[in-house]
């Protein structure tokens, strides 16, 4: 079912949390909402799943407007942060009460409570209390009760968070595979970059209540819409210069380099990914530097360089060696560098980028 | 080799600091162990010796004179069973049906126990002893409230304990779930329906005096306007026993009030929305997740209310003084009346029965109420 | 914006969105508040103007509202205030509630805080020597005529014997939660039953309608209370803030003081304040304890039943000035209490 979110405010009192959302989710589609924390992205979940009051604009469900349609008659299901686990009821009751609640024979209720709970492997813990089992467990519960009914949305809320880093590897491809095979449109809500880039059909990425980029997650990587996008997408993130653009080249106090955008403009930052420098003989550079720190990652090396006051990360090869205080150079391709509005945050010349990949 | 080894004054005050802090723990416990061995413990024991023996006041003083059970024998079989257990009327149909009912609903708790549970010795004789005392109250009170009975100050007392932590429960409750709705004013009314737990019984006592005043009271052209202007409560038994209760409801009721408010208040909000993204209305909503969340926390108010209402003395003392005849005497109310006639053994005796019916009914609602709806807790 | 459209019912029974309430809630809710809030006001309302009327506006009465159907008049206050000297139960009964309210939390809550973070170990054969001894005592005095002072001393060294041979041969003890049980469980006592000895005891002591012996007896029966709330407080704190604080030297009663009490100041106010309220409405005690120079409020309006009847408006000043400061302090405090009471109740 498509869900439409059309100029969505909301204000708690004097603060406004949610600014002018614009969303379309199409039928089927797992999009993801990522941003940082108290960016107001559970705040709009719970206005799509009616918890919440819309201050202004329109929530549609496929056609239907629900803006001011009550939670129990949207028909969607919601995984909850902090799961939401009803503590007096078995797993295995705790599953079954959305069907209960609609008058499900019992044996039917039965069955499809067995099959859901298989779904998330928990089939030998129904007759167990939701604080009989460990945060993982509950987290699995949690999502059996939102798939039992067939909701005509899923909404999660951070359903990982809690989960130690093996268990949410395994979860997170859990997940796909499930709503990849219930087709249920998914809206999710995280400020993990890798939940987002790995579940996601679509990222949406917010920002003090305000949506800065809808894109697929190759798209946000390589093509970001602004400085926020930018720096948040990528680990390690990406390095930012301050400078200005003279005739297509980038300027800086510390030296110069060029770009592939023809442009001059003052107050331009430039950003570039560690992942796309390399490291080279000390005179063979686009830029000059010293090492400052070698970290050994396992399957690669990080190294901070000092670049006048600006510091630049590279990621290099896992048998990169260098010593403290070497004089280094650093080189990338001109269209590795984006440049974006020092002022405003904007992308300065964007969309180059996919054919210098090539 | 430190300083204070030539300083025999600082270590002498250091071992001093160090023994009160080894002993820390039993001088902290020791001053609330002496007083309630000086105003419990020893005059529970005091009472017991007196609960056995004949008081009388003789020349520069008393005697007192041991006599065993004669107390309880008067009381239970002798010259005050009227007053304490009343007079028993003749057993009816209903009288016969309501008791059967009972009977049933104990017996099954019992078999459900063993059945279920994994049955102790010690919960055996727990459940009996409960049983036992369960069954008696009842048949007292069947056969005290039946046509031709009277009943005496222990069912008074039962009467104002169940009758009266039921109702103010089931009120403040209601009271609560309402308040408990986002709705505009709520602090002022959660402010307002405090008070009355603040007003000392006797004055809660001469005010509804003041108010039940046939004659004077503000409800007295509306009573009049009905064409009762001879009649007044306080002649009739089981209005001025109503009238206790009224009072009593009105003081209490706050109580349990302001408490399951803050439980309704405190539960987990997600919870609630999670049922409601289910599909539940307000009414599962209240039965399937109000309800067991605030289940503990209901159980032991009215655990306190039940230990505090077996007391109750005040409100019939001075609102109705026990009457008519015996209507409204408590079974404190009784033992005082026994003190001011010089009865002090029977007093006593009064008083061990009130104990000893207020403890077995406690602990078992303890044991078998609140402990099992705590047992969901984390 | 075009709303699905809802059906009659519907529109009636529920909220038009999730913030708001349905029609009918709304109305019932309002009606049924309205109704409580008449059923507290008009007791307290027919009071207030009670004390503001004569014995003729009383006996002519009903009249409802002062200045429109009778001429309110300060007539009784004065009676009672100036002339009548109520002052003197008014201070003892603050001096009283305030004094034992004071110890009972002071008490109560340092028992409640070691019962929970230190463990106790009582032989249970020294409390039976311990029991068997006081009944000892109690026969002896009564029965024998033996002077109390002997008795004690001869229990006391009998005692203390028993301790250092017999007792340390057994096994069976009793642990923190039986004795935080039995601290609790004396509140089931009722009042009625302990009385009695303890009257005798304050005439033995000549401390009978002394302020002291009121507040001995209310610390007393309200130690139980204090125990069974502050208990669930200071199990609430962590255990390494104060496990810290004594690795930093502090003993264990300036943790007691300086990092426990501080922590659960919430929950102390509102077990200070159900005390509190407790011991100024408290009635058979200081009835039994106390005459003339010692009487308490309840006990002063409790004896206003004259020959006449009583004298409705004479009572309503007393009634108003007992209830006033109480419903002040606790509207003010009122949010601390149901909290507090709702951590002592969870766990109990
Ligand atoms: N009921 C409320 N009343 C007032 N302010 C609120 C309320 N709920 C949320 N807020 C505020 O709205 C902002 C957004 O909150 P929201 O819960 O949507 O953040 P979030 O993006 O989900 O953050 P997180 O990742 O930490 O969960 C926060 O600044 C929060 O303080
Ligand atoms: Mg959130």
């Amino acid at each position: 079912m498509r869900v439409t979110l059309s100029d969505i405010y909301k204000s708690f009192g004097a603060v406004e949390v949610v600014k002018g959302l614009d969303l379309e989710i199409e039928d089927g589609e797992f999009l993801v909402l990522l941003g940082p924390s108290g960016c107001g992205k559970t705040t709009a979940l719970r206005m799509v799943a009616g918890l919440e009051s819309v201050s202004s604009g329109r929530v549609l469900i496929g056609d239907r407007d629900v803006t001011h349609v009550l939670p129990k008659y949207r028909d969607v299901a919601m995984v909850f942060q902090s799961y939401a686990l009803y503590p007096h009821m078995t797993v295995a009751e705790n599953i079954a009460y959305p069907l209960k609640l609609r008058g499900v024979p019992r044996t039917e209720r039965d069955a499809s409570v067995r099959s859901a709970a298989v779904k998330v492997h928990l089939e030998e813990f129904l007759d167990r209390y939701p604080r009989q089992l460990s945060g993982g467990q509950r987290q699995r519960i949690a999502l059996a009760r939102a798939m039992v009914r067939r909701p005509s949305v899923f909404l999660m809320d951070e359903p990982l968070s809690n989960l130690d880093a093996k268990l949410r590897g395994h979860m997170r491809s859990e997940l796909k595979r499930l709503q990849a095979d219930l087709g249920v449109t998914t809206i999710y809500v995280t400020h993990d970059q890798i939940e987002a880039m790995t579940l996601a059909h679509r990222v949406a990425i917010m920002n003090r209540g305000v949506v800065q980029q809808i894109a697929t997650p190759r798209q946000i990587y390589d093509d970001p819409a602004n400085l926020f996008v930018a720096g948040f997408i990528g680990s390690p993130p990406m390095n930012f210069l301050q400078g200005e653009l003279v005739q297509g080249a980038f300027a800086c106090a510390e030296g110069r380099f060029a770009t592939s955008v023809a442009e001059s403009r003052k107050k331009v930052t430039a950003g570039l990914r560690p992942e796309d420098c390399r490291v080279t003989g000390a005179s063979e550079g686009k830029i000059a530097a010293r090492v400052y720190a070698v970290e050994l990652m396992g399957d690669h090396t990080l190294i901070t360089c000092q670049f006048g006051g600006a510091t630049v990360t590279v990621k290099a090869d896992k048998s990169a060696h260098y010593d403290m205080d070497e004089p280094i150079g650093i080189t990338f391709h001109d269209t590795a560098v984006f440049l974006f509005d020092s002022e405003t945050g904007t992308r300065i010349g964007g969309r180059g980028r996919r054919e210098a990949a090539a | 080799m430190t300083a204070t080894d030539t300083m025999p004054e600082a270590a002498a005050r250091r071992s001093w600091a160090e023994w009160l802090d080894g002993h820390s723990g039993r001088i902290m416990v020791l001053p609330a162990v002496v007083v309630l061995l000086c105003f419990a413990i020893f005059p529970l024991i005091i009472s017991a010796y007196l609960a056995l023996s004949r008081f009388a006041l003789a020349s520069g003083g008393f005697t007192l004179k041991f006599i065993g059970l004669l107390n309880f024998r008067k009381l239970l079989v002798g010259s005050q069973q009227y007053h304490l257990l009343g007079k028993f009327g003749t057993f009816g149909f209903v009288q016969w049906a309501l008791l059967a009912l009972i009977a049933a609903a104990l017996l099954f708790l019992l078999a459900r126990y063993l059945w279920r549970g994994r049955p102790t010795i010690a919960g055996m004789v727990g459940r009996l002893l409960a049983t036992a005392t369960a069954m008696a109250l009842a048949v007292l009170a069947l056969a005290t409230m039946a046509p031709g009975g009277v009943p005496g100050t222990v069912v008074n007392t039962l009467l104002y304990v169940f009758v009266g932590v039921s109702v103010q429960f089931a009120l403040g409750l209601g009271l609560a779930l309402l308040c408990g709705q986002p709705i505009r004013g709520r602090n002022f009314f959660r402010v307002l329906f405090f008070i009355p737990l603040m007003v000392t019984p006797v004055g809660i006592a001469y005010t509804f005096r003041m108010l039940a005043d046939m004659q004077k009271g503000p409800f007295a052209p509306l009573v009049r306007a009905f064409g009762i202007s001879e009649w007044s409560w306080a002649t009739e038994a089981w209005s001025a026993r109503l009238m206790v209760l009224v009072g009593d409801t009105w003081q209490w009721t706050p109580f349990m009030f302001i408490v399951l408010l803050a439980a309704i208040e405190n539960q987990p909000r997600d919870q609630v929305e999670a049922a409601r993204l289910d599909g539940a209305n307000g009414f599962q909503i209240f039965r399937d997740i109000t309800w067991p969340a605030i289940a503990p926390i209901a159980a032991t108010v009215v655990l306190i209310r039940l230990i505090e209402a077996f007391k109750i003395i005040d409100l019939p003392n001075v609102l109705t003084g026990g009457g008519p005849g015996l209507a409204t005497e408590s079974m404190t109310l009784h033992s005082f009346i026994s003190w001011r006639t010089q009865d002090l053994g029977g007093s006593a005796a009064v008083g061990y029965m009130l104990l000893l019916i207020s403890t077995i009914v406690c602990v078992s609602f303890f044991n078998f109420v609140v402990r099992p709806a705590r047992r969901f807790e984390a | 914006m075009s709303a699905e459209p809802r059906s009659l019912a519907r529109r009636l029974f529920e909220p038009a969105s999730i913030d708001s309430q349905a029609p009918v809630t709304k109305i019932v809710t309002y009606a049924l508040l309205f109704l409580w809030a008449l059923v507290v006001v008009i007791p307290l309302y027919w009071v207030l103007i009670t004390s503001f009327k004569g014995p003729g506006e009383v006996d002519n009465g009903p009249f409802y509202l002062p200045f429109v159907d009778f001429a309110p008049s300060l007539q009784a206050w004065d009676f009672m205030l100036v002339q009548n000297y109520t002052l003197r139960p008014y201070m003892n009964s603050v001096v009283v509630a305030l004094a034992s309210t004071l110890l009972a939390v002071l008490i109560g809550s340092l028992a409640a805080y070691a019962l929970v973070r230190i463990r106790f170990q009582v032989k249970l054969a020294a409390v039976a020597i311990f029991l068997i001894l006081l009944t000892a005592i109690i026969v002896a005095v009564a029965t024998f005529g033996v002077r109390w002072e002997i008795a004690i001393a001869v229990a006391a060294a009998l005692f203390i014997i028993a301790l250092f041979t017999l007792v340390g041969r057994t096994k069976l003890a009793v642990g923190n939660n039986d004795i935080e049980f039995w601290m609790i469980s004396n509140r089931i006592m009722p009042p009625i039953v302990a009385v009695l000895p303890i009257y005798v005891m304050f005439q033995q002591m000549r401390l009978l309608d002394t302020q002291v012996a009121l507040i001995a007896t209310y610390t007393a029966i309200n130690l139980p209370i204090v125990v069974w709330l502050t208990r669930d407080f200071f199990a609430g704190i962590p255990l390494d803030l104060e496990e810290s604080a004594q690795l930093d030297g502090a003993s264990k009663f300036r943790v007691f003081f300086t990092i426990a009490l501080p922590l659960v100041r919430s929950g102390l106010v509102a077990t200070f304040l159900l005390v509190l309220i407790l011991a100024w409405n408290e009635y058979l005690l200081a009835l039994f304890l106390s005459n003339a120079d010692a009487q308490t409020m309840p006990v002063l309006v409790s004896a206003q039943n004259t020959t006449r009847g009583p004298q409705w408006w004479n009572m309503s000043v007393l009634i108003t000035v007992m209830i006033a400061p109480v419903i002040v302090i606790s509207s003010i405090l009122q949010k601390h209490i149901a909290r507090g009471l709702l951590v002592g109740a969870v766990k109990g």
